[in-house]
């Protein structure tokens, strides 16, 4: 490939019957300046909270299913054999977010990926870093939604306690956890082009993140799934929530599972981001 | 630029005049699309540059899009959006903050004002085509590209496009189309390149092809009767069927 210069020229032996050359420069269009990042992001977000508001399924992650989640995890033996109901509202916030992480997140991005909705937008004079991080905001948003519904659930419904710490560190480990999950959700787009598959591939991939951070705290199936468990990346985030709900119980096996929330988080975006393309073709 | 060891694009080399409509034609798998990705700046030329107003796509992405309106017939818009919201989201990625209402009247002035809170899946193939060369041209841009504008589209709805895109040149915009219809090059191009295997064979005005092509041999084999644009581009490419 030589070159192609698109820079208008003075007309030379035009045939056009519709204006003179005179005419035409009279008309000339000028030079565009980029658009602002604010309305950029302004029109990104827009439109992305509106599709996640007209989402079906985000909906039914973001609102239903993790409150399901905590009256079956919080209630009568269930809590008692999971350690109490904070352990029963964490693995209800690891659902939550896993759902609209793992099943929301990527299918949006795989779908929106096939029908070519991001090569649209990166003809667009915007970068594509901020096509992403609006819909990393409108992720994270939809995550604090549902933890704060989960949380007033617990509160009122299971007599669960929480300070205004406990509650601005559970919304701020939401927002660690939930960086881990949007890149679980990434590194499999990243690794999987169809949506087909990662339709199919979404459920395979949240049931184990969410059913291991249920036994994350559970000794009852022996040491050695306890350990996996707890270490796994669900298992993680679900001793980072524990914790963040009762302040005083932060240890340092806490700050290695942060630690490692981070340590999965890079690794999984490094995944998703090394490998993710912008069009299925 | 290439794909493995496939050279899509090979030395080609383009200049669009000021309120000029350019053809880019050839068969499947010509390098039409791979040159535009180039122009738009989806895909990185291995060597050459691509001047948009004098800007460089690779050195300057951004200020160089500024200028152009894009219309890809392999792109798609937000399946859970209505028209407006879509219309809106666009005018606002090109720097033009469009309230709902002059939205509705921009959407109104084709035709659009019935769908607007209508998804795209639910508008006809001339409508949605109607919908992107709004869209590639609310931000009043001197360069609009458009990959098969027509592709699919009945003869009424054709004619109309082809009225919107002349409508367009005497706004005085360039317009670089692709197409496969010899018909719609030589009804609204000022000039035509045929491209085959990444390169540029030649470029001329459609009749200024006919006349300087029409005593070859390989279209006169081709021809039935008067040479049209046709019998040329078939000529020069080969009368082959590509994948």
């Amino acid at each position: 490939m030589s070159s192609q210069d698109l820079t208008p020229s003075p007309p030379a032996g035009h045939e056009a019957e519709s204006a003179t050359p005179g005419e035409r420069i009279d008309r000339r269009l000028p030079k565009l300046s980029p658009p602002s990042r604010s309305l950029t992001l302004r029109s990104l977000l827009r439109a992305d909270f509106v599709s996640q508001a007209r989402n079906a399924r985000a909906l039914l992650g973001t609102l239903v299913l993790p409150v399901v989640y905590v009256v079956l995890l919080s209630t009568g033996k269930r809590a008692v054999a999971l350690g109490g109901p904070k352990f029963g509202v964490a693995s209800s916030l690891v659902g939550g977010m896993g759902l609209i992480a793992v099943a929301g997140y990527s299918l949006t991005l795989s779908r929106h990926r096939e029908l070519g909705v991001f090569q649209r937008l990166r003809v667009a004079p915007i970068t594509t870093s901020e096509i992403m991080v609006s819909r990393i905001i409108v992720q994270v948003a939809a995550m604090l939604g549902m933890a704060i519904i989960v949380l007033a659930v617990a509160v009122i419904g299971f007599s669960v306690h929480l300070s205004a710490g406990a509650w601005l560190l559970t919304l701020a480990m939401v927002v660690v956890g939930g960086a881990e999950f949007l890149s679980i959700g990434q590194a499999i787009v990243g690794l999987i082009r169809s949506s087909e598959t990662v339709r199919a591939v979404a459920p395979v991939v949240f049931i184990p993140l969410f059913v291991l951070s249920i036994f994350a705290h559970l000794a009852k199936f022996g040491s050695t799934l306890e350990i996996v468990s707890r270490w796994s990346p669900g298992g993680v985030v679900a001793t980072i929530l524990v914790a963040a709900m009762q302040p005083s119980t932060w240890t340092l096996e806490t700050w290695g599972a942060l630690a490692a929330t981070v340590g999965y988080t890079l690794l999984f975006a490094g995944i998703g981001i090394k490998w993710f393309k912008w069009a299925s073709r | 630029m290439s794909y493995g060891p496939v050279r899509a694009v090979d030395g080609a080399t383009l200049e669009i005049r000021e309120g000029e409509i350019f053809g880019l034609l050839g068969p499947n798998g010509a390098g039409k699309t791979s040159t535009l990705s180039a122009i738009e700046g989806l895909l990185k030329p291995e060597a050459g540059s691509v001047l948009i107003q004098g800007i460089d796509i690779q050195k300057d992405p951004l200020v160089a899009r500024a200028q152009m309106g894009v219309q890809l017939q392999s792109t798609g818009f937000h399946p859970d959006l209505t028209i407006v919201e879509i219309v809106r989201l666009y005018a606002g990625l090109h720097g033009v903050d469009l309230p709902q209402s002059k939205a509705l009247d921009s959407l109104a002035e084709l035709g659009l004002a019935q769908e607007a809170s209508r998804r795209v899946n639910q508008l006809s193939g001339g409508q949605r085509q109607r919908l992107s060369l709004l869209i590639a041209t609310l931000h009043e841009p001197a360069v609009v590209l458009l990959d098969e504008p027509t592709g699919g589209l009945d003869p009424q709805a054709r004619r109309q496009l082809w009225e919107r895109i002349e409508q367009m040149r005497k706004d005085g915009r360039s317009i670089l189309l692709t197409t496969h219809s010899m018909e719609e090059a030589q009804a609204v191009c000022d000039r035509v390149a045929i491209m085959d295997h990444g390169k540029i064979l030649t470029v001329d005005s459609p009749a200024g092809f006919i006349k300087k092509h029409r005593n070859d041999p390989r279209v006169r084999a081709v021809a039935h009767g008067r040479v049209t644009l046709d019998d040329v581009f078939i000529g020069l490419t080969g009368a082959d069927i590509r994948e």
